[in-house]
């Protein structure tokens, strides 16, 4: 349903991506894993198009030449070059690094912007499921997003996702910087997202342990290619993967 | 007394006259100094329905507000957007489109004395022993309801709430479907409405007078700079601490010294925190 072919993104010279394809089934869970500049965001960025935009901010302020190769497929329609905010309303929607979420607005209002996508009706149903979905959010309605600890922020910025009613969820190291706590709340709930709701999700992570139980398929990226793919157990069984990303 | 009745007037019409530029400003980044030029547009559109095509005032208003919010939202969708990003760019074209405005329509015949508006209603009141004219009782009062309806729109609006949404965090936005040309549209379209409210509400104070939309120009900017770009909050402190110190030099020093006072306060501001008051914007400096 979700299919990227041989993606390549340069940054002036520099290859971030080369020649990664992958594929996500519907109803899936993908992780790609790979440490500090492997290129996880960057794919993150070309796959839910805010490249394109980062692209045409930096040619307008004659900043960085970013070039784009390949081609990305949903659905059996070819979207290299649609927009984000279009991307968004097909369906594919990402919890961006760092959890951007709105700083000055409510923690209610963060899910009502998220909301900009869906009919009036639907609203109330989605935060109600967002919350059912992370109960913590309840205590703290009314209080701004700057103001929530990293764990919240977390839960907040998937539930804000969750609420533009995506077909396949993107998100860009959920886990960074969580206490163990927080990262069971997250993956459980990444888990219970697809269980519940059908939806196709690919999750980026430095640390693969706490995301492998949930995957089905996963990926592991190098210096921007793409070394090595496989099911989760083909992934568990091989030995290169056990010593750089399980530390046995 | 007479400082205070006057000085809440005179804030209460300065953060009219900055509101639209704030607004565009804090949702789309872009500073729209053309904005004093869609300021007189309005008053004069104004105008000519009144006097030349004859309707009357009240409809006239309304054409005229929804014509300065066209003529913004026309003004993003065909010329800004293909400098959009480009900041030195953004600044020198919104300009350029309000100069080419204001010596338009200098050019083609508004000067003098003849163009005036008639006040909304005619006489005054005295308010603990100031006379004060009902025109200026109804700026208050349109100021406030301008407020509170902003405020509203941007909290329990879907639309309202993408603008937030997209002035807080730009790609965030994106990322959960909000448009930012589409915003941008929007915003333009509500500061140059806002831009055209304020004329019809001050003009009939004096006359139309193409000096006016620099004048405004200026006001905006200095209440912006001093309130910290982006901020609303700001904009209202700004107008209020600018509109009381004008009030004052009028009052002790003398009227002449009144435009001194907003160009003395964007120096001091810049020399003592660049970011303004409640700014959190760091390149302020090189961006104004």
């Amino acid at each position: 349903m979700f299919e990227a072919r041989e993606l390549m993104v340069f940054y002036e010279n520099m290859l971030a991506l080369n020649n990664v394809s992958l594929q996500c089934e519907k109803g899936s869970i993908i992780g790609i894993f790979g440490s500090n500049s492997a290129g996880k965001s960057t794919l993150m960025y070309a796959l839910s198009g805010i490249i394109l935009d980062i692209k045409k901010k930096e040619e307008m302020r004659g900043g960085e030449r970013i070039s784009l190769f390949g081609n990305i497929f949903f659905e059996g329609q070819d979207i290299t070059n649609v927009k984000p905010h279009l991307r968004a309303k097909m369906g594919i929607v990402l919890c961006p690094e760092r959890r951007r979420i709105f700083p000055e607005s409510s923690v209610m209002e963060n899910l009502k912007i998220g909301a900009y996508l869906s009919p009036k009706n639907d609203t109330k149903a989605n935060i109600d499921y967002v919350l059912d979905l992370f109960p913590r959010l309840k205590d703290h309605l009314k209080r701004q997003g700057g103001f929530l600890s990293g764990g919240e922020q977390q839960m907040l910025a998937i539930g804000r996702a969750l609420m533009a009613r995506p077909k396949i969820l993107l998100l860009d190291e959920p886990l960074l910087g969580l206490s163990p706590a927080y990262m069971d709340i997250v993956i459980n709930g990444t888990k219970a997202i697809r269980d519940t709701k059908g939806i196709s999700i690919i999750v980026t992570e430095q640390y693969a342990r706490p995301v492998m139980p949930i995957i089905d398929r996963g990926y592991i990226l190098e210096n921007g290619s793409n070394v090595l793919s496989g099911t989760k157990e083909e992934l568990l069984d091989n030995p290169d993967v056990k010593s750089a990303y399980f530390g046995v | 007394m007479e400082i205070i009745i006057y000085g809440i007037i005179n804030s209460i019409i300065l953060s009219l006259m900055s509101l639209g530029f704030a607004l565009v400003y804090s949702i789309s980044r872009l500073p729209n100094f053309a904005h004093g030029a869609l300021y007189i547009t309005a008053g004069y559109i104004v105008w000519l329905l009144v006097n030349k095509a004859g309707l009357p005032y009240l409809p006239s208003i309304l054409l005229g507000l929804g014509a300065t919010g066209l003529i913004g939202a026309l003004m993003y969708r065909f010329i800004i957007i293909r400098i959009r990003g480009m900041e030195i760019s953004e600044i020198i074209g919104t300009y350029a489109i309000g100069l080419a405005i204001i010596e338009g329509l200098r050019w083609g015949g508004l000067r003098g004395m003849t163009y005036t508006l008639p006040v909304f209603v005619q006489g005054s009141m005295s308010i603990g022993g100031v006379t004060v004219d009902y025109h200026r009782l109804i700026i208050v009062g349109a100021g406030v309801l301008t407020f509170a309806l902003l405020f509203l729109f941007t909290r329990y609006n879907r639309i309202g709430l993408a603008l937030r949404g997209i002035a807080q965090d730009e790609r965030a936005a994106m990322m959960l479907g909000i448009d930012s040309d589409m915003t941008a549209i929007i915003s333009l379209a509500i500061g140059s409405g806002l831009a055209g409210l304020a004329a019809v509400l001050l003009l009939p104070l004096g006359n139309i007078v193409v000096e006016q939309g620099y004048n405004v120009l200026i006001f905006a900017v200095a209440v912006c700079i001093i309130g910290g770009l982006g901020s609303w909050t700001g904009t209202i402190v700004a107008a209020f601490i600018i509109g009381f110190a004008q009030i004052l030099t009028e009052t002790f020093i003398s009227s002449h010294f009144v435009m001194v006072v907003a160009l003395l306060a964007i120096i001091v501001t810049l020399l003592i925190k660049p970011s303004g008051i409640f700014g959190k914007q760091k390149e302020l400096e090189e961006r104004v």
